[in-house]
């Protein structure tokens, strides 16, 4: 009787998800065909490898502002934490002036006024480093609830058996931190993806923008915007998924 | 066990031990009993060295509690099991016995599992603390505490957040532990156990020992305090 009301539940959940992804596709083949031309995919057919080339470049860049986001994020946790009132002020307005600006004003700035500024017109390379910037408060955060989630009474425990401070670090602090941290750090990777997109901006090669680059060459806008908006979809939905597997499956 | 509190103080943000001297000598099971905030759990931390006190001394069988050989042998049992969440019932165990008892894996795998056992935790060794009961959780943090080999065990209020049913569990299984030739210091609210379990018993108020003796003492309250909290605690 259990068993069968579990299996129902499960039947039915799954018939809502069904249901509710086909109204979303339905919704989204009505705006296609209701736009003035054909609705045809075929003329970014021979742009493929340029588009494969995009996703590529979406996904390192984001990857590169993943790791860097990680370890900026990480400077400014110790930063914040350390005793020195300078570094906590430091760290508070430029956490403030991060949160207040938009993304795409914060490339702009970075490419155009902050880079020249330093001699430097490595455009590419300030628009990543603009979205390390970016992120980089909000892994701050992400540290700052992780090592906070580890009680006073554990630190008691780690003391009374006698822990050395690497042992307590490597077998008890970090495999929890490292846990707590997964999941947050996923959506912020898929905050970083979405965010890449603005880096059409200064023309990096990335999957807005060979989109936009195959669009005026195919005239095909209504399917370039499609395609890229699904495209998207295909990389941060799993990754999303895979995120609420890893909050699941290790939480503590 | 030999006890001896000399000139203890121990302050927080206020004072929360006031100018303790006390000697005590040939008990083994030792129950503190007292409202919240009259300083059992400071008491029983300054005891098993977990905190030092600000003034004053503490000795357990004629040696400083700082001193690293008593650390090595004093076993505490937290209000919340305090497991490391992150690993199994038997890695809590292994893991302080291979990296701070120098056994080998094969050694501290037996202990671990002897003391689980003994806590008839036989069928959850390999589950997390979160994916067993309260009960379960704070009898595995027991025999965490025992598998260092203790002399003396502490016990700060083992089953505070637990349900009565739980309570009696874990308390149960704690008397099924006196025949392991150790030695108990325990905070409790739960009398019976204390009548049960102990030799001698310590009452405390506002920082002060009102009342000791054998747990008769509780039958007989020679103090207000004493018979209020008998009272209360009733």
């Amino acid at each position: 009787m259990d068993l069968n009301s579990t299996s129902m539940n499960k039947l039915k959940s799954f018939l809502a998800y069904f249901f509710a992804i086909s109204t979303i596709i339905a919704f989204i083949a009505y705006v296609a065909i209701k736009q003035a031309s054909d609705f045809s995919l075929e003329p970014f057919y021979i742009y493929r490898f340029m588009i494969f080339d995009g996703i590529k470049n979406t996904i390192l860049v984001s990857l590169i502002s993943l790791v860097g986001s990680l370890i900026v994020g990480f400077i400014l946790y110790l930063l914040q934490i350390s005793k020195i009132k300078y570094f906590k002020a430091l760290i508070d307005v430029f956490t403030e002036i991060i949160y207040g600006t938009p993304l795409l004003v914060l490339i702009i700035v970075m490419a155009f006024l902050i880079g020249p500024a330093f001699n430097s017109y490595q455009r590419n390379f300030f628009g990543v480093l603009a979205l390390i910037v970016y992120m980089s408060p909000y892994m701050t955060n992400v540290y700052k609830s992780a090592f906070s989630s580890i009680s006073e009474e554990q630190y008691l425990a780690m003391d009374l058996f006698g822990f050395t401070s690497f042992q307590r670090y490597r077998y008890i602090i970090i495999p929890q931190v490292v846990r707590i941290l997964m999941p947050p750090l996923m959506n912020n990777f898929s905050m970083i993806i979405k965010g890449s997109a603005l880096l059409n901006l200064i023309s990096y090669n990335e999957l807005y923008f060979v989109i936009n680059v195959a669009q005026s060459r195919t005239f095909a806008f209504v399917e370039g915007y499609i395609l890229m908006w699904v495209l998207y979809l295909l990389i941060t939905i799993p990754l999303s998924q895979l995120t609420k597997f890893v909050e699941r499956k290790w939480a503590l | 066990m030999k006890l001896e509190l000399r000139n203890l103080s121990h302050s927080y943000d206020v004072e929360v031990i006031h100018d303790l001297n006390f000697i005590l000598e040939n008990y083994k099971s030792i129950a503190i009993i007292g409202v919240s905030g009259s300083g059992k759990s400071t008491l029983i931390r300054l005891m098993s060295g977990l905190e030092k006190p600000s003034i004053g001394n503490i000795f357990i069988n004629d040696k400083s509690v700082d001193d690293i050989e008593y650390k090595q042998h004093v076993g505490f049992v937290f209000q919340n099991h305090n497991l490391f969440p992150h690993l199994s019932l038997k890695r809590n165990i292994t893991l302080i016995l291979e990296k701070t008892r120098e056994k080998t894996k094969e050694e501290a795998e037996s202990i671990a599992i002897k003391y689980l056992h003994m806590l008839h935790l036989e069928t959850q060794v390999n589950k997390l603390p979160k994916n067993v009961s309260g009960g379960q959780a704070q009898r595995a943090s027991i025999a965490r505490a025992l598998s260092i080999d203790p002399k003396i065990i502490y016990l700060d209020e083992p089953t505070a957040s637990l349900d009565p049913i739980l309570t009696h569990e874990v308390l149960t299984a704690v008397e099924e532990l006196k025949g392991l030739g150790k030695e108990f210091v325990f905070v409790t609210h739960v009398l019976s156990f204390v009548r049960d379990f102990a030799d001698y018993v310590i009452f405390m108020h506002d920082g002060l020992i009102y009342e000791h003796g054998t747990p008769e003492i509780l039958d007989k309250p020679k103090t207000i305090q004493l018979s209020e909290f008998m009272r209360k605690v009733r």
